[in-house]
């Protein structure tokens, strides 16, 4: 199968974008100080006493930070750099004692409504990034997150590049998005065909949470969210995280079936709750959520190839593989790898369940058949016809009168035959029809006296054709007449809220037992294959040697 | 004769039972009618017969259990059947013959002659003789049969590995079924033809058959003119 090959692919796809070129620049520690002042944003200014952290910067004051940055390759001519910024608050940006952007209103946020966005990219004057030091100053206020003071994020290259590079990445991450989708979309159908397959649904909601938490972690590439709304995307991811963490092992769970399944379950989604619930810092949780997921899906896996279950092992290939990826890429690039790994050998799992449905549901159509042939046999097999035909002819040599009789017996047994050959259900009446024709042959060929009792029988109660006419043939072929050269038989109706029960009574006198009593003979098989065929494992039946003769007993479960 | 009909079919035994009556007439001495496998083993045990009328399917047990007995006593048997597909089978176990239901009167007849006129058969496919041994059935295959001795109402049966067995069934009776491999060339041998390496005449017109093991068995004087056209 070629999706063997897809994961290595894949993982070649992501080595190749992950590898960057060398950055243009180092950053120093940032320091940080409450208050304001202009010249707070000059290159030379000694920040000495400036503090390395401020946890809390409450009221919306204004708070500089100074960080020192080395560039260390002069730009392109007409090609200046730019500086992409992940801070939260309201600020403006000096470059070197240079304004170089302004990103909302420091200082005035409790009068103004929220400006700016969580992402800015700002261009530096290409005469201010010669090679050598400069000094990045930061003049903020946090009037809605005060504890989230500090630089989240910096990047400094090509300010062209900066933004190309961006929405470059982010359309290419929604195509793989929109991939997913497709999927969802394509297993959600396929479930609202086939509503017992849940793998599909769980797949499909896993594809859809995928496509989701993609479509949550780039939308900040063209969607400006100011910093106080920015919670709302954490959330969100973190929300699709838990979805995705718990739905994914408990897929594999339902494919790779293991002992105390439900209270490993239980408690995975225990700690999965734990964590989402217990820090606040978003990074981790999620991190914390993925790593507690691919334990316990490796877990399984483990278990299903110990246990040789199917798939399983390119399964466990593609989670060892997720691992390695996430080594060597940073966090945000190994998750979506990873997790499409994941979703790929999840994928490859229900194509072979699906493989497996259809070989089973075609092996169904063959026993369908086979069954159908095994009735129709019924009349051709050499032992009822030919011994029949043996009869007839006697009875038209000696009796030519009652042969006409036995040849309408006859006739009106293939009639029915014909009738219900090719069901799968028929009313209980037709096949008492039937047993009634049947004894009528059976009377003139053995010259016994057959007698037929019912009680309780509702006519229109559908059972599987032929089988209570195998247990009258065995019936009579494995009984000898009583006294009175007469054989009993007796179907009694039992129905009630859970089952309905037909109890099949021979009343003879048993032939000595030999040994082939012990093998099931082709007719329990038959009646057996045809409960199989319309009730599934919804069935009970029972046939064995009592003082009378012989009881039959067919319990159906609804 | 004294004959048994095994038979579950009760219409069709009957027919059997009218029919042989008819073909017999005078010669008919016992006819007996059992329906099921044990009782006929019961009877086949307690009574002496000349020949057996046998349905294979009897009951919905398979009928192969019983025929290996039958045809290991002295009588010779008549597979009555409906599965065509088992006269092969039958055959090689030597039986008689094989009359496939549904029959007529005729069929029955050209049965009834191969058991009384000691006609040959021309069952080719015969492959096993089965012998009762220490109370057990033992089939043995024909191919390992070098000759045939006759001892009175039962036969010895000399083997290629230099066993001798006993049989039931008198030295005419397996004549009727080996008849095709297998030539009379005493009144009280029968040989496998393709043993015989050369017929030795020796002093006083005695004719000798040397087999290729090296044993010699004498060859009946009205029997070696016989042998002589065959051979020659």
């Amino acid at each position: 199968m070629n999706l063997r090959f897809l994961p290595c692919f894949l993982l070649v796809l992501l080595l190749v974008t992950a590898c960057s070129q060398n950055p243009v620049y180092k950053k120093y520690k940032t320091v940080f100080k409450v208050g304001d002042q202009q010249e707070w944003a000059a290159k030379n200014w000694n920040d000495q006493g400036w503090k390395k952290h401020i946890r809390l910067i409450p009221d919306g004051q204004v708070y500089w930070l100074r960080t020192p940055i080395d560039i260390l390759k002069s730009p392109e001519s007409l090609h200046p750099y730019g500086i992409q910024l992940d801070v939260y608050g309201e600020y403006e940006v000096f470059w070197d004692g240079v304004l170089i952007g302004k990103n909302g209103n420091p200082g005035q946020e409790s009068i103004l409504p929220p400006e700016g966005k969580m992402w800015a990219t700002f261009s530096i004057p290409t005469d201010l990034t010669e090679e050598g030091e400069h000094i990045l100053a930061i003049r903020s206020s946090l009037y809605y997150f005060p504890d989230h003071s500090g630089i989240w994020g910096l990047e400094i290259d090509y300010y062209d590049d900066l933004l190309t590079d961006r929405l470059i990445e982010s359309s290419y991450m929604h195509l793989f998005a929109g991939a997913f989708l497709i999927t969802s979309f394509y297993f959600l159908f396929l479930f609202l065909s086939n509503k017992k397959e849940y793998a599909t649904l769980i797949f499909s909601i896993c594809c859809f949470l995928f496509f989701t938490l993609i479509l949550a972690e780039y939308i900040k590439a063209y969607l400006p969210i100011h910093y106080s709304m920015h919670v709302i995307r954490l959330k969100t991811i973190g929300i699709l995280m838990l979805g995705i963490s718990f739905l994914i092992p408990f897929y594999f769970s339902m494919q790779f079936p293991f002992p105390k399944r439900k209270l490993l379950l239980t408690i995975y989604t225990g700690v999965l709750f734990y964590i989402f619930l217990s820090k606040h810092i978003f990074e981790l949780t999620t991190n914390n959520m993925a790593i507690s997921m691919w334990l316990f899906s490796f877990g399984i896996v483990v278990f299903g190839v110990y246990k040789k279950m199917k798939g399983a092992r390119l399964v466990l290939l593609t989670i060892l593989l997720s691992v390695l990826i996430g080594f060597v890429t940073p966090f945000n690039k190994s998750l979506f790898a990873g997790f499409s790994l994941i979703l790929l050998g999840m994928f490859y799992l229900l194509s072979l369940r699906i493989k497996e449905q259809r070989l089973a549901y075609e092996n169904s159509l063959v026993q369908s058949t086979r069954l159908r042939l095994e009735l129709l046999k019924k009349n051709i097999q050499p032992h009822f016809l030919m011994n029949t035909l043996t009869s007839l002819i006697d009875w038209i040599e000696e009796a030519p009168k009652k042969g006409v009789l036995f040849i309408e017996a006859l006739a009106k047994e293939f009639d029915l035959f014909n009738q219900i050959e090719s069901k799968t259900l028929i009313p209980v009446s037709q096949e008492i029809m039937l047993c009634h024709s049947h004894l009528e042959i059976m009377e003139y060929r053995k010259e016994i006296s057959y007698f037929w009792q019912e009680e309780g029988i509702s006519p229109e109660e559908k059972i599987p054709p032929g089988i209570l006419l195998t247990l009258l043939e065995n019936g009579i072929t494995h009984s000898m007449p009583l006294e009175d050269n007469s054989i009993k038989f007796k179907l009694i109706f039992e129905s009630s809220i859970n089952f309905k029960c037909y109890t099949f009574l021979t009343f003879a006198s048993r032939i000595t037992e030999t040994k082939n009593d012990k093998k099931e003979g082709t007719g329990l098989k038959y009646v057996k294959a045809r409960l199989t065929e319309s009730y599934q494992e919804r069935w009970d039946f029972t046939s064995e040697p009592m003082n009378h003769g012989w009881k039959n007993t067919i319990k159906i479960y609804s | 004769m004294n004959i048994l009909i095994v038979e579950d079919e009760s219409r069709i035994a009957k027919r059997i039972e009218r029919m042989t009556r008819d073909i017999l007439g005078e010669t008919l001495q016992s006819l007996t009618h059992i329906n099921t496998l044990h009782e006929a083993l019961f009877f086949i045990e307690n009574n002496a017969l000349d020949l057996v009328l046998l349905d294979l399917n009897l009951n919905g047990d398979n009928g192969f259990d019983l025929l290996t007995t039958v045809v290991s006593e002295s009588f010779h048997t008549i597979v009555i059947s409906a599965y065509k597909d088992q006269a092969i089978a039958a055959f090689e176990y030597g039986v008689l013959d094989f009359v496939p239901k549904p029959f007529n009167r005729d069929r029955l007849e050209q049965a009834f002659n191969r058991a009384s006129t000691k006609e040959k058969t021309e069952n080719n496919k015969i492959k096993l003789l089965a012998i009762k041994k220490r109370g057990r059935i033992q089939l043995i295959p024909i191919d390992d049969l070098l000759y045939i001795k006759g001892a009175g109402a039962y036969t010895e049966l000399f083997l290629a590995d230099g066993k001798k067995e006993l049989h039931d069934k008198s030295l005419e009776k397996l004549e009727q079924l080996l008849s095709h491999t297998f030539e009379r060339i005493h009144k009280s041998y029968l040989v496998r033809i393709s043993e015989i390496k050369e017929v030795i005449i020796e002093s006083g017109s005695k004719y000798i058959a040397e087999l290729k093991n090296g044993e010699r068995i004498p060859i009946g004087r009205t029997k070696y003119k016989d042998i002589k056209a065959k051979w020659l």
